[in-house]
């Protein structure tokens, strides 16, 4: 009699962490199937829920054969509901930043006030200020006035880091930036723990 | 110059983030001898609310609406009479505003600060990832009536349940009103309830009319 196979984690997770994703499983770091969505989804949480559903939906399988992991922060209002609603799982952390820097080390970026910039997200800095959010240099620096103290780029060691875009953004904003070298430990982690039998739906 | 013709170019200040050009306009109209109090209702009020209609209607990302509040808080601050004058309008009453614990999302927070004091309330910023107990001292301190607590997503959103819990614990229900907003509230109004608000307001140019009724129900449940 064949023993009973470990349900396939079947992760659904943001384009903003796909070269760090990519890399853990080059690296045998991380198994199972891998669907990403557009990180510019991000920009509208509602329509993010919306390709969430349908993502689940079109990929459900019976529960002992795959377990939907969405890797994903808080980042649509039904997140819950659409776990419920599918019986899937999600990464324990509010936002994709922290799953790479751990709680503690987010918290002390925000409370220095610090805008933190993915590796994907970096290459794509222009198009979300002048197209999304419909910026331009005035406007953005009057906007990150007073909010913001500086640029953080998180370094995860899986592109080199791309200083040209962070100075052009950083002339942008008019503001410094600074490189912080996080590596992919705390994404491990987090994504460990997504996978526990505990972990639930 | 034209009251319609000052709102114009003021609205395009504040979709250009062009605080020079508002200072400029101000110091126009100030000098033709328009009372500055009347500046604020026939130039500065129609602005914002246009600006209002076009972030409601999508027309404007929220990043421009904050922006075109920081321009709005410039002209306001210039045309209010300074203390020295004499003649400052006390305030309506003091709103403590904040992110609620675990929330980061400043921007909206800070809209809702301008417009508030825009429309003439005390307002006390405590900033991000403020506590329950902070936030309720502070009030407490300030001889606030209205605590707003702001919160973009549902995990920090459900922080607010505890600041709820402890003006109820500390039998402040009367007298301390509790407005919530944020992005996740407009999508899901239900929310509101669930954590135990007072109030909503869709958006920062509807918080004063919101605070206007919290305070209302407070002078109604405590007396003046």
């Amino acid at each position: 009699m064949k023993e009973p196979r470990e349900p396939l984690p079947f992760w659904i997770a943001c384009g903003v962490l796909r070269p760090e994703l990519e890399a853990l499983a080059a690296a045998g770091r991380l198994t199972g199937v891998r669907i990403y969505l557009d990180s510019m989804l991000h920009m509208s949480p509602p329509a993010l829920e919306v390709q969430l559903g349908r993502v689940l939906q079109d990929h459900a399988l019976p529960k002992d054969l795959a377990t939907q992991i969405l890797v994903y922060g808080d980042c649509c209002p039904g997140m819950q509901g659409l776990l419920e609603g599918h019986g899937a799982r999600r990464v324990d952390a509010p936002n994709c930043a922290q799953m790479l820097l751990g709680r503690a080390r987010f918290r002390e970026l925000m409370r220095e006030r610090a805008f933190l910039m993915l590796p994907e997200w970096t290459l794509r800095w222009e198009t979300v200020f002048r197209e999304e959010l419909a910026l331009g240099p005035e406007n953005a620096r009057l906007c990150m006035q007073g909010l913001i103290t500086g640029l953080v780029y998180l370094d995860t060691g899986v592109m080199p880091v791309p200083h040209e875009e962070l100075e052009a953004c950083g002339r942008f904003l008019g503001l410094p930036y600074r490189v912080e070298t996080v590596g992919l430990e705390e994404l491990e982690r987090a994504l460990a723990a997504a996978l526990a039998p505990e972990a639930g739906s | 110059m034209e009251p319609r013709e000052a709102i114009t170019i003021l609205i395009e200040c504040m979709l250009d983030a062009d605080r020079d050009r508002a200072s400029r306009l101000l110091g126009e109209l100030l000098e033709s001898g328009t009372p500055a109090q009347e500046l604020l209702r026939q130039v500065l009020d129609p602005a914002l609310n246009e600006v209002g209609r076009l972030w409601e209607n999508r027309e404007l990302s929220m990043a421009q609406a904050y922006v075109g509040a920081r321009i709005a808080e410039d002209f306001l601050m210039r045309c209010l009479p300074s203390e020295a004058e004499g003649a400052v309008r006390p305030p309506k009453g003091v709103v403590v505003i904040g992110n609620i614990e675990d929330d980061f999302h400043a921007l909206g927070r800070r809209m809702v600060g301008s417009f508030l004091r825009a429309s003439g309330w005390e307002v006390v910023d405590l900033g991000n990832d403020v506590t329950a107990e902070v936030f309720v001292e502070e009030a407490l301190a300030r001889g606030a009536h209205i605590v707003g607590a702001s919160a973009m997503m549902h995990d920090a959103a459900m922080n607010i349940r505890k600041l709820r819990e402890l003006i109820d614990r500390r039998g402040l229900a009367g007298r301390l009103k509790l407005a919530v907003g944020g992005a996740v509230f407009n999508w899901r109004p239900a929310l509101v309830e669930e954590v135990g608000g007072d109030g909503t307001a869709a958006n920062a140019t509807q918080v004063d009319a919101l605070c206007d009724r919290l305070l209302s129900e407070v002078r109604t449940e405590v007396g003046p």
